[in-house]
């Protein structure tokens, strides 16, 4: 569906969306256009027909409706940090921004809970959560710019997933406006709740092709104590799952990421930050930890000495301070911007934990015996069985070309996730860059069922059309 | 050489303090507690020292509560040698513990003492200066370099404007300023090599110093809550504001 379909012209409909929200929150200027068509993955070219900013649900369910009316393609857009380009309007679609729905509300202690409209910045969220004496755990490098609605619609995952889970375990109710144009009440709040379907778990990860998320009820959890981070140098990827299972069968850890070596230079030579330790080693894992009291920490310096012992660990420091603690996350954390000037062609993939040593050891031979000149940098939540293996384009081929070529060896790696019945998409969601390649993760049966939700809640096909499934 | 670095405990820098309801102190409970920042810059200077031959022998040395044992295994686990802890529960002010260190100068004898030019809870930048005093030992503040040669040590110190290099003979008190050095991180198998190094604990008593406070803090609060902006639609309602509310012009 694009602008060529709309029953009216486009100016008429933009003077309708005006007429919604008021003259001024409806943007048809080029810069408006050009930031707020597309999201991080910047592959496609922004082209929408205008970008709307709603104030309320209110106004979210009347540009619906006039979608509906007009045949007009909605595209929802939060922080425009996704990494499947769910946010793109490339076919004259209308942008529903919810840059000025940032509002929090009714605080409950006792629950635990807050209402935050879909613009709500995630580090907003966080901060709002600390200044309560509580904590909201879902956290990763682009929360400075990315909204709980996105969140919600991408069900994002990130860096503590191991011990707090992914957006769906906050998520205490919604509202959301269907493809329909209805206004639905999901949940409200309630941790039990077994009256029939959850239709709440429906729009969380659905990546805005079911409706629009316009406020959500999160749950937030008490602060944790104390939090230290250990890096280590490991000597190959057995000594990490090695490292992994003796650690996590003895404490809590509350988070277990990796990087390589490749990653590590190009961070430190980036962000000016100092090497962990002076060797260099083949891999490096973080893992973090409430640091409760001596015994915690002697625990954990026993865990340190029982893997050098097996030869898994090479080297390792602890964070002595909450600076030590940030600028040693800055290591893992800061690695997705570092690389980003060399156009990163990224594969979210996932397995259970189980298998993830072979799986990564198939994915790094095809890669390796493939595509022998392209730099790879190896990421990931390891402890989630979730890698981030990112093939860094060389400076000497052009961009069109470049993702040709990664389409291919793409191909090769997902018959490897499909093999170990892992996921195309770990966090990151399908949107456009992922679609062609949905089957490997899910049955033609399940996608077939994904089309029939999808028409129960926008029988028209206006919300989000081309993104999951065409 | 021997050298002498004295470490405190103190608020986490990244903790951002909130007042006692009562508006007696800052809210201490349940805090992250650190090395201060300064300090640690000390410690690696002292470790750098010793990894250039120049020291022979770091002592660490913190006066506060027994926790404050935690901050001297982090100076160990850095690369200092032994530590020793004068321990007390009073709030000690900078003239007290300039006194303090004094004693332990007179009883080890350190050809240098390093220290950070302040304590980021307190922000007194008082001890370096009261301790030179009180030992009638040089002092270098402020320092961002550090370069021992025989019997003197040069100190290129942080000033307005610029920066001035003064030559102190031994022995002599430097203080640290942000850019002497990048701390390194504590390694683990050095934190448990330091669990192991000598850790003496000493009274002010057994020192024969009396640490009681001579300064009363009458009151703690918050500073004021800074307004948010607001967007003016035209140069016209800006220059009103600015003359009618600001009143600047
Ligand atoms: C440096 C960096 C690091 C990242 N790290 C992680 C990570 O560790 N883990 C992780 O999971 N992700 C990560 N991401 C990806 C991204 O930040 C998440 O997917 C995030 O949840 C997207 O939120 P957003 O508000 O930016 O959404 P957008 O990019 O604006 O949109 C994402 C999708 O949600 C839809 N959508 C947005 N708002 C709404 C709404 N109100 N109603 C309905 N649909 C809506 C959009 O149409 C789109 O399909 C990272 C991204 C970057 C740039």
């Amino acid at each position: 569906m694009s602008s060529a379909n709309l029953h009216s012209s486009p100016e008429r409909v933009i003077a309708e969306l005006q007429a919604i929200v008021g003259e001024d929150k409806v943007r048809c200027d080029a810069d408006t256009l050009h930031s707020h068509g597309r999201d991080w993955t910047k592959a496609w070219e922004p082209a929408p027909l205008a970008v709307v900013f709603p104030r309320s649900t209110e106004h979210v369910q009347a540009i619906v409706k006039l979608a509906n009316a007009e045949q007009l393609a909605v595209v929802p857009s939060g922080g425009r940090t996704g990494l499947s380009g769910g946010a793109v309007a490339a076919n004259g679609e209308v942008v529903v921004s919810f840059d000025y729905m940032n509002q929090l509300s009714d605080f409950n202690a006792i629950d635990r809970t807050v209402r935050c409209q879909a613009g709500v910045i995630t580090e907003q969220l966080q901060h709002f959560a600390d200044e309560q004496g509580l904590y909201y755990p879902v956290d990763f490098a682009s929360a400075g710019s990315s909204q709980i609605g996105g969140n919600i619609s991408t069900n994002a995952g990130g860096i503590k997933v191991l011990r707090w889970g992914m957006t769906r375990d906050w998520v205490a109710g919604l509202t959301v406006v269907t493809g329909a144009g209805d206004i639905l009440e999901l949940n409200n709040g309630l941790l039990k709740n077994n009256a029939g379907y959850d239709l709440r778990q429906l729009f969380i990860g659905a990546e805005g092709t079911l409706g629009l998320i316009c406020e959500a009820t999160m749950q937030l959890t008490r602060q944790p104590k104390n939090l230290t981070a250990f890096v280590l140098g490991v000597e190959n990827f057995d000594g990490i799952m090695n490292l992994f299972n003796r650690f996590q069968s003895e404490m809590d850890l509350t988070a277990f990421e990796f990087f390589s070596e490749q990653a590590l230079q190009k961070v430190v030579e980036h962000s000016k930050l100092p090497r962990p330790f002076e060797s260099t080693c083949p891999y490096y894992a973080l893992l973090e930890f409430e640091k409760l009291n001596d015994e915690t920490e002697e625990q954990a310096m026993a865990l340190f000495e029982a893997c050098v012992e097996e030869g898994w660990v090479l080297d390792g420091v602890m964070s002595q301070s909450l600076e030590q603690l940030k600028n040693l996350w800055r290591l893992r954390e800061d690695i997705s911007e570092t690389i980003s000037r060399w156009t990163p062609y990224k594969n979210d993939i996932s397995t259970v934990i189980s298998k993830v040593p072979n799986f990564l050891s198939e994915v790094e031979n095809i890669v390796n015996s493939e595509y022998p000149d392209f730099e790879i940098i190896w990421f990931g939540h390891i402890g989630d069985g979730n890698l981030h293996l990112n093939i860094l384009k060389p400076d000497s081929l052009d961009k069109s070309e470049f993702f040709e070529q990664c389409g291919k060896v793409s191909l090769a790696v997902f018959d490897i996730v499909q093999r170990f019945g892992g996921s195309v998409s770990a966090e990151h969601g399908v949107g456009l860059l992922k679609k062609d390649y949905l089957q490997y993760s899910r049955s033609p049966e399940e996608i077939a069922l994904m089309r029939h939700v999808k028409q129960v809640f926008d029988p028209n096909g206006v919300m989000n059309p081309g993104k999951i499934f065409d | 050489m021997k050298v002498l670095v004295a470490v405190k405990r103190v608020v986490d820098y990244n903790v951002k303090v909130r007042p006692k309801s009562d508006g007696t102190d800052v809210d201490l409970n349940n805090v992250k507690m650190a090395i201060n920042p300064f300090c640690e810059i000390a410690v690696e200077e002292a470790v750098r020292l010793k990894e250039k031959g120049v020291a022979t022998e770091i002592i660490a040395v913190s006066i506060g509560p027994k926790v404050a044992q935690e901050q001297i295994r982090t100076a160990l686990a850095l690369g200092a040698d032994r530590g020793i802890l004068v321990e007390t529960e009073e709030d000690v002010q900078p003239l007290g513990i300039a006194k303090v260190l004094k004693a332990v100068v007179d009883k080890e004898q350190p050809q240098l003492v390093i220290m950070g030019k302040q304590a980021i809870d307190g922000d007194n930048n008082q001890t370096g200066q009261m301790l030179a005093a009180l030992t009638g030992m040089a002092q270098g503040t402020f320092a961002s370099e550090v370069a021992v040669d025989g019997d003197s040590v040069a100190v290129t110190r942080e000033i307005d404007g610029g920066l001035q290099t003064v030559k102190l003979a031994l022995p002599a008190v430097v203080t640290t300023d942000l850019r002497l050095n990048e701390p390194r991180y504590a390694s683990l198998p050095n934190i448990m090599k330091a669990k192991k190094k000598p850790l003496d604990t000493l009274t002010p008593d057994e020192l024969g110093i009396d640490v009681t406070p001579r300064v009363k803090t009458l009151k703690v609060e918050p500073p004021a809550e800074r307004q948010a902006g607001i967007k003016v639609a035209d140069v016209a309602e800006l220059v009103e504001k600015l003359k009618n509310e600001a009143k600047v012009i």
